[in-house]
């Protein structure tokens, strides 16, 4: 059995893929590990998506994954990939339970994933206080002191999320000025749970069974403090796993992959990458989406002038 | 009869996955919230020795996380 199509990744990227293929009439193929990306763990409402001003992430998702699954041309799998190979003129699929799938073109749309601090006690406390999803294990940490490390977007949506439940919230950020947006700085600054440390270089994570403090180092006044904290929530950005592909596409410095923005084709002929994976400036949704439905109908002109479908 | 526990939390993603799993197998479950249960908080935190969700009790044996191959492995879902 070969595909015309076989989409990797289960975000709003590779879903859009998914329902135009389908509408396409393209024998399609979804690999993902599980629904919803990054979206399906936002602690706060999407507001950028037209049609809905303001919808959870989850609820998006559903809608998205509903849709797909109205598309009878296209089988969904669960499973991660491990290998994208290309043998003469078939590309060639690995999932990590050692099975192999073969397609006449494939669009990666695998996003990014959380970037880890690397520090003592981190991976030691993973699970124990150390986490990388609010949503998840937020709840857990009622009445409690937290830290959220990184003074990004990602940092502050959290830290909002987090004030419904921890007693009080310590944002944590390397450079002097933080890094969100207008709106998330206003709603921190109203909330009298969170505190923000600029300047902070976080240190170590310590504890016995589980977290108990948080040490960094103040940049300004060179001087080591201790936070007692009992949850450290790491959101310091993302970055893409894009090792599976390495041998078929061009990376940049952040390991994103380089398409031709025209048609996101990359540099292997019937291989696409589309969304937060590829080297796209703006990491949006609906770009996802967009590019998704584009990365399709061209993978469609490409199956055909190549007369391969 | 499989006796079947599951401490979540409300809008954790890998919680809905796991339970919209069992549904699909007609697999009988009791879904604990652990952010209104303080003392079920306690129990997952004794069992699993750890303080993330889900956290699924399978007649005694404790997983932590979506494992799909071990939980179906413990209640013969092929």
């Amino acid at each position: 059995m070969i595909y015309d199509l076989i989409i990797i990744g289960g975000g709003p990227g590779g879903i859009t893929s998914g329902i135009y293929a389908g509408r396409q009439g393209l024998k399609t193929l979804l690999i993902t590990k599980d629904f919803g990306g990054q979206i399906a763990k936002k602690g706060i409402n999407i507001e950028n998506w037209p049609g809905n001003k303001s919808i959870s992430g989850q609820q998006l998702i559903k809608n998205f994954v509903d849709h797909l699954k109205e598309q009878k041309e296209v089988e969904i799998k669960f499973s991660s990939v491990v290998k994208v190979e290309k043998d003469n003129k078939n590309f060639i699929v690995l999932t990590s339970d050692n099975k192999k799938f073969k397609s006449l073109s494939v669009i990666i749309a695998i996003g990014t994933e959380l970037k880890h601090l690397n520090i003592l006690g981190e991976e030691k406390f993973k699970g124990r206080g150390v986490s990388y999803c609010s949503i998840c294990d937020g709840p857990l940490f009622k009445n409690k002191n937290v830290a959220v490390i990184g003074g990004g977007n990602s940092g502050f949506e959290t830290s909002l999320f987090l004030s419904k439940y921890a007693k009080k919230i310590y944002i944590l950020e390397y450079f002097s000025n933080v890094n969100a947006d207008k709106k998330n700085q206003e709603l921190v600054k109203k909330n009298k749970k969170i505190k923000i440390i600029t300047n902070a270089k976080v240190k170590e994570i310590k504890g016995n069974n589980f977290v108990e403090e948080l040490v960094y180092d103040d940049l300004k006044d060179k001087k080591t403090k201790r936070l007692k904290i009992e949850g450290v929530f790491i959101q310091i950005g993302c970055e893409p796993k894009t090792s599976i592909v390495e041998s078929l596409v061009d990376l940049n410095e952040k390991k994103e992959i380089e398409v031709n923005h025209f048609n996101l084709q990359t540099k292997t002929p019937g291989l696409f990458a589309i969304g937060d994976v590829n080297s796209g400036k703006y990491k949006q949704i609906v770009i996802a989406a967009g590019e998704g439905a584009k990365a399709t109908l061209f993978a469609c002109q490409y199956l055909k002038e190549n007369k391969l479908s | 009869m499989n006796k079947v526990k599951i401490y979540s939390t409300p809008y954790c993603p890998y919680c809905v996955t796991l339970k919209n799993f069992l549904k699909q197998h007609n697999i009988e479950f009791e879904d604990i919230d652990v952010s209104e249960n303080e003392s079920a908080l306690q129990e997952m935190v004794e069992k699993s020795k750890q303080m993330g969700v889900p956290v699924i009790d399978i007649n005694g044996e404790i997983i932590v996380g979506f494992d799909k191959e071990r939980i179906s492995k413990l209640l013969n879902i092929n």
